[in-house]
C-alpha cells in the first residue's frame, strides 16, 4: 500500500477512536425545572445536586427555575419548542393536564414500589390520575391554615384567634385602621385579589370550613355553587363592607410588615415570615384553625401537594429516575432525605415521606409548622381535574367582582358554575376521544 | 443582462423565503390552529378538528372575550384620542418660539424610551390606593382618595393614562416634524389675507399635516389594539376583568389554559378588527389633493 495512502487510513481511524471514546465517556446531562428561585433555595438546590453529581460523575444536572407564576407557561413553551426539561417540579392540579397530553413519564417500578412503601395513600392520590396511575414523587404536602398577628389583635381588644365566620369578621373589622384621608395603615383580614391561587386560599379554605364541596366526590360537575359557597363569598362582602379586609391591599404581601392581622395560608411561609422585619415570628405569629362558617360543624382546610416527575421526552428517563430517587430518598436511617431536609429547614413545608416526617419531626415541631402538621390529619385534598386552572381562574374573577362590589355571591357562583361544568365536560369529552 | 436578473432573483430570494418562513409560515399555521383544538403539548398532527367552532364560542359565550373587545375599543379610542390632541398640542407649542425647547422635546422623549414594565411597575405604585403619591396630593387638596388601578371603574382610564404619557413623546415628535415641513410662506400669505391664528391652523396647518394625522392615527391605533405589556405589569387584567384586554386574554387562554386553538381564534378575529379599522382610517383622512 502507497505510504501516503496507508498514513491516511491511520489518521482517519486514529479520529474515529477518538471521536467514539469521547462519545463514550460523555456525561449524561440532566435539566430540573422548578420553582424554587430565591438566593437560599438556589443554594441548597445547588447543594443537593452538587452531592449527586459527586457520587455520580457521569451525569451533569443543570437547574433551571423560574417564578411559580410561569412554570407551567415554561413546561408548555418548552416542550412545543423542543427543548424541555428531564426532570420537573409541578403544583399537582396540572397534573391531568400534563398526562392527557403524554408530557410525563411512567415513573420505573423501583420508585413506585418505593413511594408506595413510603408515602401515605392520600398523599399517593394526590400525585395520581383517576386510573390510579402514580406520575411522580410527592414532595411537600401543605394545608392552609390562619396565621395572623398576635400583637395586633392584642391591640384590638382579642387574646385568641377567631374560631368562627362572627369571630372573624368582628375581629377584622377591629384590626381594620384607616388614616383621616382615607389611607388604610392596618387591615383586618387579607384577601388575594389579581391571582388565581385566591381559589385554595382563602376561599376553598373557607368553603370547607363551612362544609362546602368544591366539586362533586367523582369530579364531574362543580359543586361550590351552593349554600355554603354563597355564604363564603357572603362573608367577604361582608368584610368589605365593614371595612374588615380591602382588595387593594395584598394581604400575603404586607402581612410580613406587620400590617395585616390575619391571613389564610401554607406551613412553606415560616422562611418568608422568620425574615420578615415587621413581625416577631417567635412572639407575635400565630396559628390557627380556618374559623367555622354558619353551616359547618368543624374546622377543615384543603391541602395541596407538589410532584416531581419526568418528561417523557425526556432522552435520559432511567437516569432521571434515579437522581429523583436519590433526593427523595433516605439513604442513611433516621437521617431524611436531601429534598426532605430541604423542604423543612430551608422552607417550612410538610414532607410527604414517612421518613422524612419522622427524621424532622422537631423540625416540624415549632409553634408555626406544628398547626399545619395537625391540620395535615384532616385537610381535604384539592381536587385536581383537567382544566382545573382556567376553573380556577374564571372563579378568581368573579370572586374580586364581589370583592368590587360588582356582582352578588349569588350571581358570581351560578356564572362560573355553569363555565366550570362546560370545562369539566369538555374535558371527558377530550378524554373520550 | 440576464445573467444580471438571476443574480438579482438569487439576492432578492432570500428575505423573501425569511419572510416566508418566518412570517406567512407561522401565520398560516396559527389560521390552521384556530380550526382545531390544540394544547400545545399534543403532537400537531394529533390535533381535534373543530372548524369554526372556536370562532363562534368566542363570538357568542366567551364573556371574557367580548369583555376584553370592548375594553381593548376604549383603551384605544381614548389613548389614540388624547395621544392626537396632546401630541398635535405640544408640537404646535414646541414648534412656536418657546424658550428651552430642546429640553422640552427630550423631557416628552424620556418615557418613550423607557421600559415599558419599568413604567408599569412605577406607575403601579403612584396610583396605589393607600400609600401611591397621586392619593397623597387628591387628599392633601380635600378631595376622597381614588382606588385607580385597584378600581373596576378607574383601572381602565388609568392604563390610558399611562399609555398616553408614555407615548405621547413620540407623536409629538411625529407631529411637528409634520409642522416643520409646512412652507412658512403659505402662512405668510395667509396673514397678507388677514387670517388670524385660528384660520392659520384650520386652513393651512390641519389640511397639510393630513398625511401626518393618518400616519399617527393608524399606528397608534394598531399599537393600542395589541396592548399587552403594560396590563400584564400593573393589573393583569384584574379587578375582575375591567382591564383585561384582547391580547392578554389571548395570552391566558394559550399559555395559562392550554387553549392554543382559540387563542388564535382570538388573533384573527383582532387582525380582521384592526385591518377593517384601518382601512376606515386611510379612507377617511387619506390625501385626496391629488385626486382631486
Amino acid at each position: 500500500m502507497n505510504p501516503k495512502r496507508l498514513l491516511c487510513f491511520v489518521f482517519l481511524f486514529a479520529l474515529l477512536g477518538a471521536f467514539s471514546s469521547a462519545a463514550l465517556a460523555q456525561d449524561t446531562t440532566l435539566t430540573m425545572l422548578t420553582h424554587w428561585g430565591t438566593e437560599d433555595q438556589l443554594a441548597a438546590q445547588q447543594a443537593i445536586i452538587d452531592a449527586y453529581m459527586a457520587e455520580n460523575p457521569d451525569v451533569a444536572i443543570e437547574l433551571v427555575t423560574v417564578d411559580f407564576g410561569e412554570l407551567r407557561t415554561k413546561i408548555i413553551t418548552g416542550r412545543t419548542a423542543g427543548i424541555s426539561a428531564d426532570v420537573y417540579h409541578f403544583y399537582h392540579l396540572w397534573l391531568p393536564d400534563f398526562v392527557n397530553a403524554g408530557v410525563l413519564a411512567e415513573p420505573t417500578q423501583d420508585a413506585l414500589s418505593y413511594i408506595n412503601e413510603n408515602v401515605a395513600q392520600g398523599t399517593i392520590d394526590a400525585v395520581s390520575t383517576s386510573d390510579g396511575q402514580t406520575w411522580g414523587y410527592p414532595t411537600e404536602v401543605n394545608p392552609y391554615q390562619l396565621v395572623y398577628n398576635k400583637r395586633l389583635l392584642a391591640e384590638a381588644g382579642y387574646d385568641a384567634p377567631p374560631a368562627n365566620w362572627d369571630e372573624l369578621k368582628d375581629m377584622a373589622a377591629a384590626i381594620t385602621q384607616v388614616d383621616d384621608t382615607g389611607a388604610i395603615t392596618q387591615l383586618g383580614f387579607g384577601v388575594i385579589a389579581g391571582w388565581d391561587s385566591g381559589i385554595v386560599h382563602p376561599f376553598s379554605s373557607l368553603l370547607f370550613s363551612n362544609g362546602g364541596n368544591f366539586l362533586s366526590e367523582d369530579r364531574t360537575v362543580a359543586e361550590f355553587n351552593s349554600p355554603e359557597g354563597i355564604e363564603t363569598l357572603q362573608l367577604y362582602a361582608d368584610m368589605v363592607a365593614s371595612g374588615g379586609t380591602d382588595p387593594s391591599i395584598s394581604g400575603l404581601g404586607d402581612f410580613p410588615s406587620g400590617t395585616v392581622g390575619m391571613v389564610i395560608m401554607a406551613p412553606w411561609w415560616r422562611a418568608t415570615l422568620r425574615a420578615a422585619e415587621g413581625i416577631d415570628f417567635d412572639t407575635e405569629v400565630g396559628v390557627a384553625e380556618i374559623p367555622v362558617g354558619p353551616s359547618g360543624e368543624a374546622p377543615s382546610s384543603i391541602a395541596y401537594t407538589w410532584l416531581f416527575a419526568v418528561d417523557s421526552n425526556s432522552p435520559n428517563k432511567p437516569a432521571a429516575w434515579d437522581f429523583i430517587h436519590w433526593m427523595n430518598a433516605e439513604h442513611e436511617e433516621g437521617v431524611g432525605s436531601a429534598i426532605g431536609d430541604f423542604l423543612v429547614n430551608g422552607l417550612g413545608a410538610i414532607p410527604s415521606f414517612d421518613h422524612d416526617q419522622a427524621a424532622f419531626a422537631e423540625s416540624m415541631s415549632d409553634h408555626y409548622v406544628s398547626a399545619f402538621v395537625a391540620a395535615s390529619a384532616y385537610a381535604r385534598p384539592e381536587q385536581i381535574v383537567a382544566g382545573g386552572q382556567e376553573i380556577k381562574t374564571l372563579l378568581q374573577v368573579e370572586i374580586e367582582a364581589v370583592l368590587t362590589g360588582m356582582t352578588s355571591p349569588e350571581d358570581a357562583l351560578a356564572s362560573v358554575e355553569m363555565q366550570a361544568n362546560a370545562i369539566l365536560e369538555e374535558q371527558r369529552m377530550m378524554a373520550e376521544e | 443582462m440576464r445573467r444580471r436578473m438571476l443574480w438579482a432573483y438569487a439576492f432578492v430570494s432570500a428575505p423573501i423565503f425569511a419572510l416566508l418562513l418566518f412570517l406567512l409560515g407561522p401565520i398560516l399555521f396559527s389560521g390552521w390552529v384556530s380550526l382545531h383544538r390544540w394544547d400545545m403539548l399534543s403532537p400537531v398532527n394529533e390535533m381535534p378538528w373543530r372548524g369554526f367552532s372556536n370562532y363562534v364560542f368566542l363570538l357568542t359565550k366567551d364573556k371574557v372575550f367580548l369583555k376584553s373587545l370592548g375594553n381593548t375599543f376604549l383603551f384605544a379610542i381614548g389613548g389614540v384620542g388624547a395621544n392626537t390632541i396632546l401630541g398635535l398640542g405640544f408640537a404646535l407649542l414646541l414648534n412656536s418660539h418657546i424658550r428651552g425647547r430642546a429640553l422640552w422635546r427630550v423631557l416628552y422623549f424620556m418615557p418613550v424610551i423607557t421600559a415599558p414594565l419599568a413604567l408599569a411597575v412605577m406607575f403601579s405604585f403612584i396610583f396605589d390606593r393607600n400609600f401611591g403619591v397621586v392619593n397623597n396630593i387628591i387628599t392633601a387638596l380635600g378631595l376622597p382618595r381614588q382606588p385607580f388601578l385597584s378600581g373596576p371603574q378607574q383601572a381602565l382610564i388609568t392604563l390610558i393614562f399611562i399609555a398616553v404619557y408614555q407615548f405621547v413623546g413620540y407623536y409629538i415628535v411625529i407631529f411637528l416634524a409634520g409642522l416643520q415641513g409646512i412652507p412658512q410662506d403659505y402662512y405668510d400669505a395667509a396673514q397678507v389675507d388677514g387670517a388670524g391664528a385660528l384660520q392659520e391652523f384650520r386652513f393651512i396647518t390641519l389640511p397639510l399635516l393630513r398625511p401626518v394625522m393618518l400616519f399617527v392615527v393608524v399606528t397608534n391605533t394598531i399599537g393600542a389594539l395589541q396592548v399587552f405589556d403594560l396590563v400584564f405589569a400593573t393589573t393583569g387584567g384584574a379587578p375582575a376583568n375591567s382591564s383585561m384586554t384582547v391580547v392578554l386574554h389571548m395570552y391566558n387562554t394559550a399559555f395559562k389554559f392550554s387553549r392554543m386553538g382559540r387563542a388564535s381564534a382570538m388573533a384573527f378575529i383582532l387582525f380582521a378588527i384592526i385591518m377593517l379599522i384601518t382601512l376606515i382610517q386611510v379612507r377617511l383622512l387619506q390625501d385626496r389633493t391629488y385626486q382631486d
